[in-house]
């Protein structure tokens, strides 16, 4: 109360982020841009609540067919003395479990899974991704040398625990993000792809790791968390 | 004839004095009665009365979002009933299993729905994430919504995790062994969590008792409290919030 | 508005979905079963009041609920409805009538389905209840093996009434499976294989080796396995057992026996067949067969140690069974002559029973397999730690998807096929197995796996678990101890729960049971009892004085306090009226099985000494009884009353003839 207002300062910029030109109406975390065509807007009875009930009710439809048609899996009574081989926790942390073939487990159980957490709370106050353009919209040599660090740390790291089912998506990832730099003239996905932000890139790679070690972990081991094929897995997964 | 039938008997309905007293707008045939529909009912004014029509898309939002709530319904519906068939003890819990099966009427249904709703959420919740993170639909002012949307993500995988453990068969038991021994791993606190979650160093029937408190009571109403926060935030933020707008020359400096 | 159409579908849809499983739930199998059987039990029924009940039952789900029993619930009568019901005799299919067994019908209640029949008895559908869905739980025990049910109450090794399960269990014990494998109640099991240190002075190098590639191939009654060993480890084992150094008194009662000339072999064929040594052994297949086959044992046995041997076999290997017999030496010089000249194999070649020339090297690899092949488990002293083979405590509740079934393919995947496939071929499920072969006949197969299977992983409560009354086994120490040490009694009768099953003629009562003038003639010089059985005492050639102490120990320890010394004590006179005894038995046609005079059939003994044989008390108690001593006494139980038996019991004490061995027994030879 006591601390006198800060005397207002002119700055020069053209960024309308950090410098809205509409002083008093528009926060610096709002879009100061405003659209020249009108909205359309429509009633939200019907057009929503319509539409809200089709899904709600294709929804119970989708799962009331698989229900019928697939059993919840129900296996023995537990038995603390019989432990199965592979013993595995549910899908959503096979994952996790995977990681913690390669790697030690405080690593593979709490600091991953911790950093993974973090780094999603964090997404937007980083302000990740609202300002960023295109991947090599800015010094492109400087970008690539990074790009070819990166990955180079991440394969050497991860193949030094013979990780590599990480270390091939990296690769795969990195490899895309060079396809990207060249303008695909004609072609629609090389054209998307040069769109894609850098953020963006690293979530792919993110999602890609995950979804292949889940994979892997459901479906390709066997005893003694052994690489199986799933059709020779015994018992089936 | 019966159509006819049909429709005086639903006038006479609207028109009575109780159906009156509950419902209090006419039908919808104007906007002021929809926007009534609206604004007088506790469980859609969370929605505004009206809509940005381009929201309606399905590209929009995938409706990824809305999914994992109506399988968060269906599993409030069948884990509550389900509750009824359920003994929090060994080895009872792994006989009402069997029960449901050989039983209960629609027993087998009510599991199985559980069951795949539970994957459908946590993979919904997933893809969800993704689709907002891809649309940039955290901006501000909807980071916060963001975080409480990551919890959210926690808290349904904590239900997952803790309702896999109550069927007391080998899968249960040795999913969640393997996953409390990952959380072993973790300095200081691991080993006391541990304890704390399984009431013991191994799976046991505590361990089954503690997680049916958290499945059934516990986490369910934290849920209920996040979602509530999280649609309320979003209502107050202006809606859903689709993929940004492509291209910036339809906008211009004002 | 197509939106609106689509409303509709899925309004439509979505009822008609959650539809569905309300719909199944009315449509569950099991109502339309119990509707088939309202409508036969009908169609049965004797009365129309019987037939208006059936019609009448309300379609409900059956359980057997027995907290008492594992918390069991059986749900098999949901479907299985008529197996209560005399109606259903030779009903078809699912409603047929139990057969009859001893708890069937009584037992229902008390056992429920499960617990013989195994399968899910909270399951109300086929395939989940018989076990054959996917993850149902273990599946029911086929029918051929049924008995192991049995075994899971039952304990003790002989069952009455599950003759299979008894089979199986004593041949675990006669093949020495708990040698290498630890089951519960057989901890101590010691094998009765010879120790090692004789059969160096007992054998030759050739015989020896063809004895390691297939003993049963050269004896047939031999109990050693088939280890399906390679000619170098054949070789190797040779030089081994070659290398052990045998005590020094065996080896001088070899050296003594090999100075000796050989006797007169036809003496020694009489000899031989007085002796009844196929009441164990046999001679081309001839006998009993729980002893070696002795037609070849020339061939491999040197005749030292054959003469040593006979003499004394139990300081060659103190847990054989044979008994030590009380021939004089020229009469054992007699019967090995007989033996040499008689018991060869012809074609054997000669230098069958050289010894060898041991090589150093190749005994010690010969040591190292010894034990790697799990020798030592029933060829050495040793205890539990010698047992190779995985504990079989739980094999009986094992899962078919935790069992190695190697590259087999012609196996289904089940327990009881993987235990007959183990049991057929051992090392045929995977790489490395040391399991040998037995060679067992399918009937043997049989028998073992229902004893396999009747070990499961819980144990019955304490109240369903049936263990025979421990009768005493008392064996009495000092003389009379080393008396039935010597003529090893234990191998062929039964004394309380120890003893083998030769005989028919348990010693638990004997003193009760017979007249002890009449068993020191008999243990003197044994006879035919009962002409019908092949396994006949051997003669030992006891002494009178030996023969005394025996029957004096019987007297004196195997009594059994409920049997009378006299039964007519305080009865009326006319009960020991011998003339209305005689009437009883004409009556009842004993001498259908019994000779009595000149006359009578040949089951049962010949009752023209009965009187000098048995003491009153024991007939008494055996014609009010005949199978409280042994549950497959074919010997009918007439009911007889007290008066009728007693005077029954009168009667047989007036036969009091000397059978015609006796008249010309010379007694003891020695």
């Amino acid at each position: 109360m006591s601390q006198a207002p800060q005397p207002l300062t002119p700055v020069e910029s053209n960024d309308p982020i950090t410098v809205p030109k509409r002083v008093a109406m528009v926060r610096p975390d709002t879009r100061p841009t405003l659209r020249q065509s009108e909205e359309k807007w429509v009633m939200t009875f019907p057009h929503l609540i319509i539409r809200e009930v089709i899904m709600f009710m294709l929804v119970v439809i989708g799962l009331s067919v698989i229900a019928l048609l697939f059993n919840a899996p129900l296996e023995d009574l537990a038995n603390p003395l019989l432990t199965p081989n592979p013993s595995k926790a549910p899908w959503y942390f096979l994952g996790l479990q995977e990681l913690l073939h390669y790697f030690p487990p405080v690593v593979a159980g709490v600091v991953i899974p911790g950093l993974v957490v973090t780094a999603l709370v964090v997404i937007p106050y980083a302000r990740i991704n609202l300002v960023a353009g295109p991947l090599w919209s800015g010094d492109r040599k400087r970008l690539a040398t990074g790009i070819a660090a990166v990955t180079g740390v991440l394969v050497i790291l991860f193949s030094a625990f013979q990780c590599w089912a990480i270390v091939v998506p990296s690769v795969l990832v990195a490899a895309a993000m060079f396809v990207a730099r060249s303008e695909g003239k004609g072609k629609p996905f090389r054209r998307f792809l040069t769109l894609v932000t850098l953020p963006e890139w690293v979530m792919t790679w993110f999602v890609l790791v995950a979804a292949i070690l889940t994979i892997i972990g459901t479906f390709f081991r066997g005893p003694g968390w052994s690489l199986v094929w799933p059709w020779n897995m015994y018992p089936p997964a | 004839m019966s159509t006819f039938q049909l429709a005086t008997l639903s006038t006479w309905i609207r028109s009575s004095a109780v159906w009156r007293s509950i419902v209090r707008h006419g039908v919808a045939d104007t906007n002021r009665n929809r926007s009534l529909i609206i604004f007088e009912n506790l469980f859609l004014h969370v929605h505004p009365v009206k809509v940005r029509e381009k929201t309606l898309k399905f590209s929009h939002t995938y409706w990824l979002g809305g999914i994992t709530m109506v399988a968060s319904f269906v599993l409030f519906a069948t884990g509550i009933l389900l509750m009824f068939y359920y003994h929090p003890s060994v080895p009872q819990a792994y006989q009402d299993m069997k029960e449901l099966k050989f039983v209960v009427d629609n027993g087998v249904f009510y599991r199985n729905m559980h069951r795949w709703a539970a994957h459908l959420m946590v993979l919904g919740a997933m893809l969800h994430m993704l689709r907002v993170f891809y649309h940039r639909a955290y901006r501000p002012p909807r980071q916060f919504n963001w975080v409480v949307g990551v919890i959210l993500l926690l808290i349904t995988l904590l239900l997952s995790y803790t309702g896999y453990l109550l069927p007391w068969d080998q899968l249960a038991f040795w999913g969640v062994s393997v996953g409390t021994n990952m959380a072993k791993e973790a300095p200081l606190i691991g080993k006391p969590l541990r304890f704390l979650l399984l009431g013991g160093n191994i799976v046991s029937e505590n361990a089954l008792l503690r997680f049916y408190v958290l499945h059934c009571v516990v986490l369910p109403v934290v849920l209920i409290l996040f979602l509530s926060v999280h649609i309320w935030r979003i209502r107050k933020d202006g809606g859903v919030q689709g993929p940004p707008e492509k291209d910036a020359s339809e906008e211009v400096e004002p | 508005m197509p939106l609106r159409r689509l409303f509709a579908i899925t309004s439509i849809l979505f009822f008609a979905v959650l539809a569905i499983s309300p719909l199944k739930n009315a449509l569950r199998p099991y109502r339309a079963i119990q509707r088939e059987y309202a409508k036969l039990g009908a169609a049965r029924a004797k009365s129309q009041k019987l037939a208006q009940a059936y019609q009448a039952r309300p379609v409900s789900i059956q359980q057997i609920w027995l907290p008492g029993l594992q918390n069991r619930v059986d749900r098999c009568t949901t479907c299985h409805l008529g197996v209560q019901d005399e109606t259903m005799a030779g009903a078809p299919g699912v409603f047929r009538l139990h057969s009859r067994s001893f708890h069937t019908p009584k037992d229902f209640d008390r056992f429920g389905c499960t617990s013989c029949h195994g399968g899910q008895g909270l399951a109300t559908l086929e395939e989940d209840a018989h076990g054959h869905a996917e993850n149902a739980g273990t599946p029911m025990t086929p029918l051929p093996f049924i008995e192991s049910g049995c075994g899971r109450c039952h304990q003790a090794e002989q069952v009455a009434g599950a003759a299979i399960l008894s089979r199986g269990r004593k041949l675990m014990e006669k093949a020495g499976c708990f040698a290498c494998h630890l089951v519960k109640g057989h901890e101590g099991f010691r094998s009765e294989a010879p120790p090692l240190e004789s059969v160096a002075l007992k054998t030759g190098g050739e015989a020896l080796k063809r004895w390691l590639k297939d003993p049963k191939g050269l004896d047939t009654n031999a109990s050693m396995p088939n280890f399906h060993l390679a000619d170098a480890d054949i070789e190797a084992l040779t030089h081994f057992i070659f290398n052990t150094v045998p005590s020094r008194t065996l080896s001088e009662k070899i050296r003594t026996a090999g100075e000796e000339k050989l006797g007169d072999p036809i003496n020694g064929k009489k000899i031989f067949a007085e002796a009844r040594c196929i009441s164990c052994h046999t001679v081309e297949g001839k006998g009993n067969g729980t002893a070696p086959e002795l037609s070849k044992v020339a061939s491999r046995n040197t005749q030292p140690w054959l003469l040593a041997f006979l003499r004394d076999p139990q300081a060659f290997n103190p847990r054989t069974r044979m008994p030590r017999f009380g021939f004089s030496e020229a009469d054992t010089r007699d019967v090995v002559a007989y033996m040499v000249t008689e018991f060869k194999d012809f074609e054997a070649p000669k230098e069958m029973l050289d010894p060898v020339h041991v090589n150093q090297s190749l005994a010690e690899k010969g040591q190292k397999l010894f034990r790697q092949l799990g020798c030592t488990a029933c060829h050495a002293v040793g205890g539990a730690a010698d047992r190779i083979g995985p504990e079989l405590n739980r094999i009986g509740d094992k899962r078919a998807a935790s069992l190695d079934f190697g590259k087999r393919t012609d196996v289904k995947h089940t327990l009881p096929a993987w235990l007959q496939a183990k049991l057929e071929d051992p090392r045929s499920l995977g790489a490395g197995l040391k399991m040998p072969s037995y060679g067992f006949t399918p009937e043997d197969n049989r028998a073992m796996v229902t004893a396999l299977l009747a070990l499961g992983a819980d144990p019955v409560p304490d109240r369903y678990q049936h263990q025979p009354a421990q009768r005493a086994s008392l064996v009495p120490g000092g003389g009379v101890g080393a008396l039935f040490d010597r003529y090893r009694c234990l191998s062929c009768h039964q004394i309380g729960d120890r003893g083998a099953d030769i005989s028919t003629a348990p010693l638990t009562a004997e003193g009760s049971k017979v007249q002890k003038d009449w068993v020191i003639d008999y243990l003197v010089l044994s006879y035919t009892i009962r002409p019908i059985l092949t396994d006949r005492m051997p003669v030992f050639r006891m002494t009178k004085e030996e023969a005394t102490t025996l029957a004096q120990a019987f007297e004196t320890f195997y009594l059994d306090p409920s049997i009378p010394e006299d039964p007519f004590a305080g009865q009326p006179a006319t009960s020991r009226d011998p003339v209305e005894g005689k009437h009883i038995f004409d009556t009842l046609g004993c001498k259908a099985c019994h000779i009595q005079g000149d006359k009578g059939g040949y089951f049962g003994p010949p009752l023209n000494e009965a009187g000098r044989r048995l003491k009153p008390g024991w007939t008494y108690k055996w014609l009010k009884g005949p199978q409280q001593w042994r549950a497959d006494v074919r010997c009918p139980n007439y009911g007889l009353t007290d008066a009728d038996a007693l005077k029954l019991t009168s009667f047989l004490q007036t036969l009091v003839q000397k059978p015609a061995a006796l008249k010309t027994a010379k007694g003891g030879g020695r």
